[in-house]
């Protein structure tokens, strides 16, 4: 597929080489002090609104978000489209309804914002392995998912120990930012990414449209042509079908995006390195912004890839449409052998290689800071441990976590292993969102109300993923020869969401009956941190 | 989605561990310019043993929470229904209504992909709205309702 030039591997070679030891400098030099842990995760409230705004759009535009949106919108059109403003509206969503009592809530990490009023371990521990659970699926599908690009784009012939080979660099390139680069450090690799993404995105949308001299409709005709579906690439039914099942399946994988993907931790994490409520809001008017300008390039990138390079290529490299927009920019340079042809498909190449190496340091960054300030400082030390202690701890469990999911990444590397982006936004939406929105808005609320939040959201979207048609039963099933697809949708959403706030509802219900006095005392604990939740009152 | 925090609780009169003294100033609790002039605080904390006898003071506090729980509420209210309700009804026409989405509005263009690429311009424009009506309705609560609470501690500070 890859019929490049040794000269072209030559520069993309030299080019991840630049990028990598650019952003480990960066890295080291933004790194936190020994013994600060405001600084290690928040970054000293340092950053201006812009770069936070900026860093949070980093973390938002995972490696899955570019590469399988364009993917799915190259290969079903309009539900690709719909997808990609599911995408921008998430993010809108969390800055209208939790960032700034978040922000104000918060301190480190989720379990901060969940335990502030609520006393005892368990709280600590809960938060910890719903952080747990929605961020490892989702490090795990990208590392696993960056050793098959990879070896695309340098054109590794398949081997075994290839994929491995490439998963553990960028693993070991992860665990370094996480653990030397704490919350400054991955910010600044963050921008680094979303400038390099957004300036690439725009040139290959600005080729596309240009070669079509800039006329819509020859666009979508080309696409509807090249998709080979016709009039169907328009309308909805091309990814989950259209029987009345499969739409909706299609409304419910959407309502759980648009709930889940901006609640993970790894973005709310970043909220809390906003300096003030205005700061919070500035940032996340910059990071919506981003984002929206992204999701309007992903659509044309992923219908020009559609029109360009057809769906036939497209899925013969890859069914799900992961490789399309490196297809794209080799359709777009030009003659292959030619500059233009080798630098664009460098500079793409460069793009993917940086959002992946940077999607993943956030996430084990998120993971560690959980596993480090939850369940050490808080749970297994009561909140006794020493700063020092704290930060070499996050250091360390930033390498485990790395450890791990380079272990379970090597691991499903031959799986179709898609299907965990979808389990981590399930859990966010059925698990963090019911908590945090709870937790931050309704003074009833209680421990109990908070751990069936956390575990039933989790335990139910869990479950259900397993028995899903995403897992079993259909073609494009991680296992498509077994059979044990008793919940027929392709996502989890549309019972796991009600169940995991019926679960909030009805523990805190639980203990109102039984535990009057407690509910009350927690009532009232709300009530005075009222100020500091809305207006940041200390 | 539903906010069980609606229903209307007695406010607590002992709230927030202010002394009533601090509440004292006879001015009016709403968004007056509230500047960072520490003198005024100090001035009016002087006068606390005058204004002290008022017995409706405590609430005054409350009066500002209150104001400001229900401005942000109502932002969030609105914001948050207007952009999810407008995404779910979107895609349920998508998905329900396939044939008035695919009518063509111009060329190829449909309907649905129109109101698609709609949303995500409009989005800029309701970001932009978002921090304008924030900035005027809550800014100046939170504002007022911090700066209750922060000179308790600078004035206590003075009286020293």
């Amino acid at each position: 597929m890859n019929d490049f030039s040794s000269g072209t591997q030559a520069i993309i070679l030299v080019l991840f080489t630049t990028l990598v030891t650019v952003t480990l400098l960066m890295c080291v030099m933004a790194g936190p002090d020994r013994d600060d842990l405001a600084n290690f995760y928040t970054g000293y409230l340092s950053l201006t609104p812009l770069k936070n705004g900026l860093a949070i759009a980093g973390d938002y535009i995972s490696a899955a978000t570019v590469l399988s949106t364009t993917g799915i919108i190259a290969l079903t059109g309009y539900d690709g489209y719909v997808l990609a403003v599911s995408t921008a509206l998430s993010l809108v969503l969390l800055m209208f309804l939790l960032a700034e009592p978040l922000r104000n809530a918060g301190r480190f990490t989720m379990g901060d914002v969940l335990a502030r009023n609520m006393s005892g371990r368990a709280v600590r521990i809960a938060a910890c392995v719903v952080t747990l659970s929605a961020t490892l699926p989702f490090l795990v599908v990208q590392l696993s998912g960056a050793g098959s690009l990879l070896t695309f784009i340098l054109d590794i012939p398949y081997a075994a120990g290839a994929r491995t080979a490439c998963i553990v660099i960028v693993g070991t390139l992860m665990i370094i930012y996480a653990a030397i680069g704490g919350m400054r450090g991955t910010a600044l690799i963050q921008m680094i990414k979303i400038v390099l993404l957004l300036g690439t995105s725009i040139v290959v949308a600005a080729l596309v449209l240009n070669r079509f001299d800039w006329s819509p409709g020859d666009i979508l005709r080309a696409a509807q042509h090249g998709s080979g579906a016709g009039p169907a690439y328009l309308q909805q039914g091309l990814q989950l079908g259209t029987s009345t099942g499969g739409r909706l399946d299609f409304v419910s994988l959407q309502i759980t995006i648009i709930l889940g993907v901006a609640c993970l931790p790894h973005i709310t994490m970043r909220l809390y390195s906003a300096q003030d409520v205005p700061a919070v809001r500035r940032s996340m008017s910059w990071a919506v912004g981003t984002v929206t300008t992204f999701c309007l390039l992903v659509i044309i990138m992923g219908t020009g890839a559609a029109a360009l390079v057809g769906s036939q290529h497209i899925t013969a490299a890859d069914p799900h449409g992961r490789t399309s927009v490196l297809m794209l920019s080799q359709v777009l340079g030009g003659a292959p052998g030619s500059a233009g042809a080798a630098i664009l498909y460098s500079a793409v190449a460069g793009m993917v290689f940086i959002t992946l190496l940077s999607s993943v340091a956030g996430m084990t960054l998120a993971a560690a800071s959980s596993l480090a300030h939850d369940l050490f400082a808080h749970a297994v030390r009561r909140g006794q441990a020493e700063p020092r202690t704290e930060m070499t701890v996050a250091a360390w469990t930033s390498v485990a976590v790395g450890i791990v999911a380079i272990g379970l990444a090597t691991t499903v590397q031959n799986w179709d292993v898609g299907v965990l982006t979808t389990l981590a936004i399930c859990i966010g939406a059925s698990a963090v969102a019911p908590a945090l929105t709870y937790s931050l808005f309704w003074r009833g609320f209680t421990r109990t109300g908070l751990l069936a939040a956390l575990y039933g959201g989790a335990t139910c979207a869990l479950l259900l993923m397993v028995f899903s048609r995403a897992v079993s039963g259909t073609p494009s099933a991680v296992f498509p020869h077994a059979d044990f697809d008793l919940f027929p949708m392709q996502s989890t959403g549309l019972v796991s969401i009600p169940f995991g706030y019926l679960a909030g509802w009805l523990g805190s219900r639980l203990d109102h009956r039984r535990r009057a006095a407690d509910s009350r005392e927690q009532r009232r604990l709300y009530e005075e941190s009222e100020a500091r939740l809305l207006a940041a009152a200390e | 989605m539903t906010y069980a925090d609606e229903n209307r609780y007695p406010p607590p009169a002992q709230s927030y561990g202010i002394p009533p003294r601090h509440e004292t100033y006879g001015q009016n609790p709403w968004p007056e310019p509230y500047g960072d002039d520490a003198a005024r605080y100090d001035s009016y904390g002087r006068q606390a043993p005058w204004d002290a006898p008022y017995a409706h003071e405590p609430h005054r506090d409350d009066a500002d929470l209150t104001a400001l729980r229900s401005a942000y509420r109502l932002l969030r209210r609105i914001s948050t229904l207007t952009a999810l309700g407008s995404f779910v009804v979107y895609v349920v026409l998508s998905c329900y209504a396939p044939g008035l989405m695919g009518s063509k509005v111009t060329g190829e263009l449909s309907l649905g992909m129109a109101l698609g690429i709609l949303q995500l311009v409009v989005t800029f424009a309701a970001v932009f709205w978002y921090g304008r009506s924030a900035q005027r309705s809550v800014d100046p609560l939170a504002r007022a309702v911090r700066e209750r609470a922060v000179p308790t501690g600078r004035n206590a500070g003075m009286a020293r």
